[in-house]
């Protein structure tokens, strides 16, 4: 018998996902136990609301075993007005962000957290807003007046580095081009970067609460605006959450469209990114072919779903239409791609001032990208084999031969080199699904969904794994849908990968990483 | 060699208006050459435009950056994305504007020299779209700074915010 059955108060399994309740004082414990012993990933770690239900708030840590298709939920209910849970930071620091934001959305503070700062919400609210409490309310007046500077605000301090020669330069949130918003504060000595603190979260919009408001049906088009590139991943991720609580079993056929869409997203994106990168170290020529290739595989999404973001096709209980109707112009196209995308990768390898660039620049070691949790290309890059469609086989990967791939070094070099096996791995993965026929149903209705009913949704998106977590209420709406895109994750990790390089090389490693700046937010 | 020279300051460069992958309307195709013109002769042949993300989901920018690549290549109509809003005419607004967004928004506005024309690209900037009626938003650009021009579509697509960008100039000489 070990730990974690000895210190579990009650037990439950729905699906893959194996509950354990724990006492307050045991949920430090249970959580080392699993990522010391076991080996486990942090998924995600969320608190909940459920006090119209028992009256208690309830945190939830997601930890996922390597090699078993199995999770472990970690259950702390923080029952009669209990407003603090142990902090887990210290043993396991990829719990930190979410445990800040536990504070931020629900007022629950972590016991024993290192950093005590504010990190979703800034001065926009008032300090004691938590915007997730089911009581939460807040009137226009009280904004405006907060946001006019009547009010004292909430400080927050930057960390500070003093020493001879170094110098602080601000960045943001208003970048110098087409990108989003968030706050770079980098210490240099000289062009070195010794230190960078990221401040994000500029465009928080609510993501989480708004799912609530809008039902779990309208919600799957809030998920395809979480993050815009990985529309399609996400939206697949939550029908899946929805589906799987409700006990929808989506048909063959409708998991074909879904496997095939993930991989086109996929593919735009890596090939996408490739080029991206081209832009960091300022070679046009890679820049504009990768830009093409990527534009005909997005005219190639707009002919299929209407939508060049693939927007529209996913709805809980199925996909909206058959793909497969328009196997040959998927064909002809990836056919082309993949020879635009062989000759592309021939010149940018070819291209000693580009390779240059990107060998040994942003290096992510193994230990901190598995420390941190850090999730999909950037994890593999740095030897952490991790793909969520390996690790917990959803829609059709379980029949599907592919690898995942993985490098050890860790750079802009790796990375890139990662992207472009997943790339290839793709168009085999989209010529497999193509030759076959799959039968069934596209749609199926969603039936009514019991009280307090709740599950897990996941996919690999083209920059990590994502997980919804939805739980209904007792009318079988939505109580809480907890959101966790891989950006997340890997946003800790950017300033650890660009500590001594030089500033002009900032662009190129944060290119590399290609981190959603919206779907971190929420 | 030097007739290659010669041959090139004399010569004009052959450009393909619209070219495949590109693909418009005669009557899109009358309203972009029309733009040209308007740029041409109201802007110096220089519209500039300066880009803030107020909270997009981030496909907006692709569909500005997709503006760029060869295949619709808007700098040879004489528009391009500037790094300053010092340097812009145009500010191009997407997303509900967060409200942790909204004052690096209004200055960005207020860095602008006059006139100043502001678009609000996509269904968020217009009315918040999906996100409308959340804590967290303030449900449009057109809350925060004023608006000329609004550009719909989720996102628009590449040849949605040319065509708007052109009646945004319709407006403007009116």
């Amino acid at each position: 018998m070990d730990l974690l059955q000895k210190k579990t108060v009650a037990t439950w399994v729905y699906l893959n996902e194996r509950y354990h309740e724990v006492a307050w004082h045991d949920f430090h414990e249970v959580c080392v136990f699993l990522t010391m012993r076991q080996h486990a990933i942090l998924r995600v770690l969320f608190a909940c609301d459920e006090r119209e239900r028992d009256g208690a708030f309830r945190i939830y840590a997601v930890f996922s075993v390597p090699g078993r298709d199995l999770f472990t939920v970690i259950v702390l209910p923080l029952r009669g007005g209990e407003t603090s849970f142990p902090s887990i930071t210290r043993s396991i620091p990829a719990a930190h962000w979410y445990e800040r934001e536990i504070e931020d959305l629900f007022g629950l503070s972590p016991q024993g957290h290192p950093d005590g700062r504010r990190l979703v919400v800034h001065d926009a609210f008032p300090a004691g807003s938590h915007p997730l409490r089911k009581d939460w309310k807040i009137s226009e007046d009280d904004l405006r007046t907060w946001t006019e500077g009547a009010v004292q605000k909430v400080p927050y301090d930057f960390m500070k580095v003093e020493g001879e020669g170094i110098v602080e330069i601000p960045v943001g949130p208003v970048h110098a081009g087409i990108i989003e918003p968030g706050h770079f504060r980098f210490s240099a000595i000289g062009e070195t970067i010794f230190f960078l603190e990221p401040r994000l979260f500029f465009t928080h919009k609510g993501t989480e609460k708004q799912f609530e408001t809008l039902g779990f049906v309208k919600g799957v088009k809030l998920a395809e605006r979480v993050s815009g590139t990985s529309s399609f991943s996400h939206s697949t991720a939550y029908c899946m959450a929805v589906e799987r609580m409700a006990g929808v079993a989506v048909s063959e056929r409708a998991s074909a469209v879904r496997t095939l869409t993930l991989e086109l997203e996929r593919l735009y994106n890596h090939i996408g990114d490739i080029g991206n990168m081209c832009a960091g170290t300022g070679l046009a020529v890679g820049y504009a072919k990768g830009a093409v290739i990527k534009e005909r595989l997005m005219q190639l999404n707009e002919r299929l779903t209407d939508s060049r973001y693939l927007r529209g096709l996913n709805a809980v209980g199925g996909v909206t239409r058959d793909l497969w109707t328009q196997a040959d112009d998927i064909l002809r196209t990836i056919d082309w791609a993949t020879k635009e995308y062989k000759a592309l990768m021939q010149l940018l390898l070819g291209c000693i001032s580009h390779i240059e660039r990107l060998q040994n620049t942003g290096i992510l070691s193994r230990e901190i990208a598995s420390k941190l949790g850090v999730t999909g290309v950037a994890a593999r890059a740095s030897g952490v084999n991790d793909d969520i469609r390996k690790a917990h086989p959803h829609v059709l990967y379980d029949t599907l031969i592919f690898e995942s791939h993985t490098s050890e070094k860790g750079d802009v070099m790796a990375r890139m080199m990662v992207r472009g096996e997943e790339a290839e791995c793709s168009i085999s993965i989209i010529n497999a699904l193509l030759e076959k026929r799959y039968d069934g149903e596209l749609t199926l209705p969603l039936p009514a969904v019991a009280p307090y009913a709740s599950a897990l949704g996941y996919t690999e998106t083209p920059r990590g794994s994502v997980f919804y977590w939805v739980m209904a209420d007792k009318e079988g709406k939505p109580l809480r849908v907890k959101l966790r895109s891989p950006s997340y994750c890997n946003w800790p990790a950017v300033p650890f990968a660009v500590h001594g390089n030089i500033v002009p090389d900032f662009p190129l490693c944060n290119k590399s990483f290609n981190l959603s700046y919206s779907g971190t937010d929420m | 060699m030097i007739r290659e020279i010669i041959k090139n300051m004399f010569s004009r460069k052959q450009v393909i208006p619209f070219p495949e992958g590109f693909a418009v309307t005669a009557e899109q195709a009358a309203k972009i050459v029309d733009l040209q013109k308007k740029v041409a002769t109201i802007f110096g042949r220089s519209l500039r435009i300066r880009q803030v993300d107020a909270g997009s989901c981030n496909a907006c920018e692709w569909e500005c950056t997709a503006l760029t690549n060869p295949i619709y290549d808007i700098q040879r109509f004489g528009i391009d994305f500037v790094a300053s809003p010092r340097h812009a005419d145009v500010l191009l607004v997407s997303g509900p504007v967060a409200r942790q967004m909204a004052p690096a928004l209004r200055k960005t506005w207020i860095a602008m020299p006059e006139p100043k024309l502001v678009v609000a690209c996509g269904d968020c900037a217009a009315d918040g779209g999906i996100y409308q009626g959340s804590y967290a938003v303030t449900n449009g650009a057109g809350n925060v700074i004023p608006v000329d021009c609004y550009i719909p579509g989720c996102p628009p697509t590449p040849t949605a915010i040319i065509l708007g960008l052109s009646r945004l100039l319709d407006e403007y000489t009116r």
